[in-house]
Order: structure tokens, then sequence, then C-alpha cells
């Protein structure tokens, strides 16, 4: 390295004595790629004590057919197995419950946070979309997305205006995108906050499916700081409307005075327990600052990013992520920390209390509650000689959350409230041109 | 041979293209939209420079300093400013190659012909040459030049790319902020970005398809130079060998690859990296890998 330097500063010193004064501005060249250009990566997503398993391949083909006119499409298939938390807290007891189907029981442990380990889906994702420039300095860029999987499908459009200015180095932008979402659940769409019933009663559901609309408007600005330094900001505004809730979730109805679940005695095969569906908004007001700084120092790079979400649900985040890439032999390798943390909806309920006015809305999902999350990973990558580069990324997140003070009744408060999840994330990555 | 009125130029889409042959290339210039007569007087400007510096620095020209140089080889020469500054630079890439460049290596050509066949002279015909090879044999106090008896110079590697550099600078005197691409056979240029920011495209040649376009690199500012052997190169016992000689052994580099581009602040910089890495045979790329620059190889 040291010889390098000396080596870069020597032909620096000895180009500027022989051409004299003239300072020439620093170099900006870049390949223009042809053909086809490919991104492929196969992903494992495994959370801790058997919950959630996630295998995901992922082509992604670029085509650039010149003057800025760009080709992309992503095909992707996931398949998802294991088991996540259903909402209903834990007992000192076995709990039984009638499976999402209708058809079905199945017990959770004493002691154990419910978990419904009945899914089992199989994803399948194609997205496409078309860049090009519209008129001098304005670029313009559109797509389409469709995915399926067992009881969901999903259709989606965008379209986005970009102008540079300053010689190129301030772009700003401005899009829309807009889709809408199918579910048709297994077993049928529970009435929210209906009691979960015996086995062949579908009285709490109702036949077919609902869909959901989500309309996003995204403004961008990205401007070229220096020769090292990148800033981008983007403002999003995100509204859905429709079928919100997540048909698989349950709230426990318990006992004011123990905290326990209300017991109930089912006739033939049933819960035995007093749940409830659980209750959401059928719209969902999202707004979203995300600031992005990219600094080169030398040949390593550090990337920040920051983060903030605010909706009408009463949940804010942040999320704050540090890159930094570093040269490695014929690679880099680049650790990265993200940390993530957000507050619970208004509507967030560990529980349900017996005999209080029962609300509008109420969920139970950890995913609404408050949490912490820390993911921390490396990524090396290996450029080989033909210009491909292949890559393997490892990461581990940890999530911590907790149930508000108030809300732990009786002999909750000895039990586990939210279950920490870890996860382990592996990704090998391959890019390559045809 | 008076060339001046060989340089043609033609309207584009929304630039001009000057055209003309210096230094036994095809040169080019590339001028943002603006009119013709400026358009005009930035061509002629170009080309006057390059062929002033072909004239001054030709080996071949009984009238060139560089001819006067190898002619008096054995006596002082006292030479000016420029040709002192490019044989300090010159003298500077000899110890930073550590012997391996030189400018006294091009008799070595009298032994070896790159014609892409197999001929290989005798150990002995290279070492009777390599006596008058190594710039340590040179007396050099600027501005005072002294060669021995035999030895020659020339600035072949150097010589093109500074040029580019120097018509850079000329057009800058006479239009400056203009947008220009100066394109001396495959040694490019560019001193300011375009106003609405659209890069020059540059295609860099496939060395085993002659003709088409490898790949094409768009550059705003800065320079490229590419430094290859498609053409030349001489294969021997399984081994190619590239034109590029190695003035400590008198043999060409082994195992070079085919071609190197750089790209760099100035074409000077980037064609002297292609050369200090050609000369590295195949860890041309830790070379090139290292000093950070962006290049591409074949």
């Amino acid at each position: 390295m040291k010889n390098n330097d000396n080596l870069n500063a020597a032909l620096a010193a000895a180009t500027c004595a022989l051409l004299g004064s003239a300072v020439a501005a620093p170099v900006a060249a870049q390949e223009e790629s042809s053909g086809w250009s490919f991104d492929s990566t196969l992903l494992y997503y495994g959370e801790s004590d058997d919950r959630v398993r996630d295998i995901s391949a992922a082509v992604a083909a670029q085509r650039d057919f010149g003057d800025e006119r760009k080709f992309s499409a992503t095909l992707t298939a996931d398949t998802l197995t294991g088991a996540s938390a259903s909402g209903a807290i834990a007992l000192d007891r076995p709990q039984t419950f009638t499976s999402p189907s209708g058809r079905a029981v199945y017990t959770t442990a004493a002691g154990a946070v419910p978990l419904d380990d009945t899914f089992l889906d199989t994803r399948f994702a194609l997205n496409a979309s078309w860049t090009q420039p519209l008129a001098r300095l304005y670029t313009v860029s559109a797509g389409v997305g469709f995915s399926t999987e067992y009881d969901y499908t999903h259709l989606g459009a965008n379209l986005s205006l970009a102008r540079d200015f300053n010689k190129r180095n301030t772009t700003l932008s401005a899009g829309v995108a807009w889709s809408q979402d199918d579910v048709d659940p297994v077993g049928g769409r529970p009435i929210p906050l209906a009691q979960m019933l015996d086995v062949g009663n579908d009285s709490n559901k109702r036949n077919g499916g609902e869909s959901k609309d989500v309309l996003d408007l995204l403004l961008g600005f990205t401007q070229v700081l220096n020769r090292t330094t990148v800033l981008r900001v983007n403002y999003s505004y995100s509204d859905s409307s429709g079928y919100l809730n997540d048909p698989y979730k349950l709230l426990s109805v318990v006992d004011p005075l123990t905290g326990d679940t209300l017991a109930r005695v089912p006739i033939g095969q049933g819960p035995d327990g007093v749940y409830l569906f659980e209750s959401r908004p059928d719209a969902r007001t999202k707004q979203s600052l995300y600031a992005e700084v990219k600094h080169a120092f030398g040949t390593p790079v550090m990337h920040f990013a920051y983060r903030y979400m605010t909706d009408d649900w009463g949940i804010d985040s942040h999320t704050g992520e540090v890159r930094l890439r570093w040269p490695l032999g014929d690679g880099y390798i680049e650790p990265q920390l993200r940390y993530y943390t957000q507050s619970a909806a208004d509507f967030y309920r560990a529980s349900l209390v017996n005999g209080a006015a029962l609300p509008r809305y109420a969920s139970a999902d950890f995913r609404l509650g408050d949490f912490d999350a820390t993911t921390v990973g490396v990524k090396y990558g290996h450029g080989t000689t033909g210009g491909n580069e292949w890559s393997i990324r490892a990461e581990y997140y940890q999530q911590t959350g907790s149930v508000p003070q108030e809300q732990i009744i009786g002999n909750q408060a000895r039990r586990e409230q939210y279950p920490d999840l870890s996860a382990v994330i592996v990704q090998f990555g391959y890019r390559f041109r045809l | 041979m008076n060339t001046s009125c060989a340089a043609t130029l033609t309207r584009n889409a929304d630039h001009w293209v000057g055209r003309f042959v210096a230094m036994a290339s095809p040169c080019e210039i590339l001028v943002d939209d603006v009119q013709a007569s400026l358009a005009q007087q930035v061509l002629d400007v170009v080309a006057s420079e390059a062929w002033r510096i072909e004239r001054k620095y030709s080996r071949y020209r009984t009238d060139s300093a560089v001819h006067r140089i190898n002619d008096s080889a054995g006596s002082e020469t006292v030479v000016d400013d420029e040709c002192a500054n490019l044989l300090d630079f010159a003298a500077t890439l000899t110890r930073l190659s550590e012997g391996a460049f030189d400018i006294t290596s091009g008799v070595l050509r009298k032994a070896w012909t790159f014609d892409g066949g197999n001929h290989v002279p005798s150990q002995a015909q290279i070492d009777a040459l390599l006596a008058s090879v190594g710039w340590h044999r040179v007396e050099w106090q600027r501005p005072v030049l002294q060669l021995q008896a035999g030895m020659q110079i020339d600035f072949g590697g150097i010589g093109k790319e500074y040029a580019v550099d120097s018509a850079a600078d000329q057009v800058e005197r006479i239009a400056p902020g203009l947008s220009c691409l100066i394109n001396f056979g495959g040694d490019v240029a560019v001193r300011n970005a375009r106003p609405d920011g659209k890069p020059w495209r540059v295609g860099i040649e496939n060395c085993t398809r002659m003709g088409a376009a490898e790949r094409v690199v768009q550059l705003s500012r800065g320079a490229l130079a590419t430094s290859g052997d498609a053409r030349r190169f001489v294969f021997r016992d399984g081994h190619r060998y590239s034109h590029i000689l190695d003035a400590r052994t008198g043999w060409p580099v082994r195992n070079a690859p085919h071609s190197i581009t750089v790209a760099a602040d100035t074409c000077t910089q980037a064609g002297t990296l292609t050369t200090l890495a050609m000369l590295k045979g195949c860890n041309a790329e830790s070379l090139l890998r290292e000093s950070g620059a962006q290049y591409w190889l074949q």
C-alpha cells in the first residue's frame, strides 16, 4: 500500500511538472454496460426456536439499450415454513386452538407463547421496469409488479420522473406507485373481534377475499456534495385502505384479576379458552423521511442512512444504518450495523380484559408492539477477472420487545409477555454478464 | 509532410467532429455544440499542436529535436524547456519502474519485429544492443544532455499522451470552459464537462475483434489511455510476448494483459499507468488495483 501511495504521489508530481500549472479537473468516467447483466441471489432466513424459515431465490436481469434506456426485471421465488406468534398470551397450562382452516385443532405447551405452526407458503413475484430519458435532463421510469401466494395476490404499478440540475450534480425526482392486494385467507375471513369457535363452526368467518389498495407518493433529492460525498433525501407518503387485518392473529380474553385467559369448554373439538380475532382500522397513512450519505475515504466507502417513519396508527419508528466497504485483496469486506426501534400502535393490546368495554380496534400482533431490533452483519464480495462478482453476506438479527406495564395483569407478570426473536440471514450472490 | 489540409470538420446531431492524422494515428476531436467558426478554430489549434509535437519529437524527421539529440550521441546537446520537462518525466518513469521503462530502449527494435510471427532474436544480438540501453549511461544536467555514442532516445509511450494534454491546454486557452473531447489514436482527454452534464462516449476497441467496440466508457471529464498489443506481438514456445520491451533484459514483457485502459485526471497520468502496469506482465492488475485508478483489462 505504502509503495503505491508513493507511486501515485510521484506520478502526480511528475505529471504536474511536465504539464505545467494547468490543473485538470478530476476524472469522471464510468463504463456503459451493454448486453444483459444478471444479479442472482439465494437467501436463507431462519428464526431461532424453529419459527419462521424462509428460503428465497431471486434473479434480477438488466439490459442497457444505450442512451440511458434500461430494462430490468426481477423474478423471485420464496418458500416460507415454520410458525409465528399468534398473539395469544402464554399460560401455565397447555392451550388448544382451532387452526385457521377451521378443520382441526392444535395445542401449545404450558408456559410457551402460542405459535401458529400451520403455515407453509410459496410465493412467486415478478417485477419489471423501463427507464429512459424523456427530454433533455429528464428521466422517466415506469414499472409493474405481480406476486402470488396461496392466500394473497399483489398487483402494482409505478411511475417516476427525475430532473437533473446543476451539471447533473443535483437530481429531483417525484414518483407515484399504486398497488392492489387481494387476500383470501385459509378458512375464510374472520369477523373482527369475533370469537374463535369449535371445529366445523364457521359462523365467525366470512367467505371470499377482500382487497387492500395502497397509494405511495415519493419525492426525492440527490446532491453530489463533492467528489467523494453524495447526499440523498427522500420523503414518502403512503395511504393504505381496505382489508388491513392479519386474518391469523388473535387476542386472549383474560380475567381482570388473575390475568389468565378465560376457560372455555368445547363441544367436541375446539379452543379451550376465549380468543378473539384481531380488528385493525381499514385505513392507514404513513409518512417517512429518509436521508443517506455516502462518502469515500480514498477507496473505503462509508454509507450512513437514517429513516424516520410515522403513521396514524400511532407507530413511530427510527432506523439507523451504517456500512463500511473496505477493499480486501481482490474484493471487499463490508461490515454493517442496523438499529431499529418502534413505538406500539394505539390499538396494540397484549390481551383483552373480560368485562371491560370491547375496543373498536385491537391487535396483539407483536409487530405492532413496542420493540427494538439490532442487526449486525458482514458481507464479502470478490471480483473475478471477467468483471463478475460473487458475494456472501451473513447477518444476525436480534429483536427485543415489551408490553406496556399497565397492560400486564396478575399472573402475566411472571410469564414471558413479548417473546424475543433472533434470526440468522445468509445470502449468496453472483453478479454476471452475458 | 504538409498535412494541414487534411483536417476535416463535420457537423453531427449535437456536436462537431474534427478529424486528421498525426503521429501515425487517426486523431479526432468532438466539440460541444458551438458556432462553426469556433469549432474550426478549436480543430485548427488541436491539429497544429499535434503536428508541432510530431515534428519536434519524431525519430524519423531529420529536423526534429529528437533526431538532433540522437545524431549527436557522444557529445553534449542543449535542449529547450519542453524537451527538458519530457526528459525529466521520462527519468522519473525509469526510476518508478526500476529501470523497466527507458527512453533509450528503442534501439532494441533493431532486433525485435512485432508482426504476430514467431521470430525471436538471439541472446547475443540482444546483449549487443543492451550495451546501448540504459538511462544510467546518460549524462543529464538540465538543460544539457549527453548520450553515449550509439545510444538513441525516443518518446514512444509518453509523446502521444503528452500531446493530448497539451492540445487540451491550447483549447482551454482559446475557448475557456468549452467541452471538447480530444482523441489521438485511443488516448483521450476531456478538460470540461458538457453544460448539460451528458458524458462523451468513448469506445474501447476489442483486441480480438478489430473494429468492434468492446465496451463504451462514458467520460464527462478527465482522460483515458489504452495500451494494447492487438496487432503487435510475438508468439513463441507457448508464450505470447507483447511489444513492450523490458529495458533491463531486452526481452518483451511476458503474459501481460492484451490491453489495459486506465482513467485518470490527465492523459499523461493515464498513459503512464498503462505503461507501468504492462511492464509488470502478469502482475499488471495488482499495480492497477493498488493505484486506485479505474481500469479495464482485456
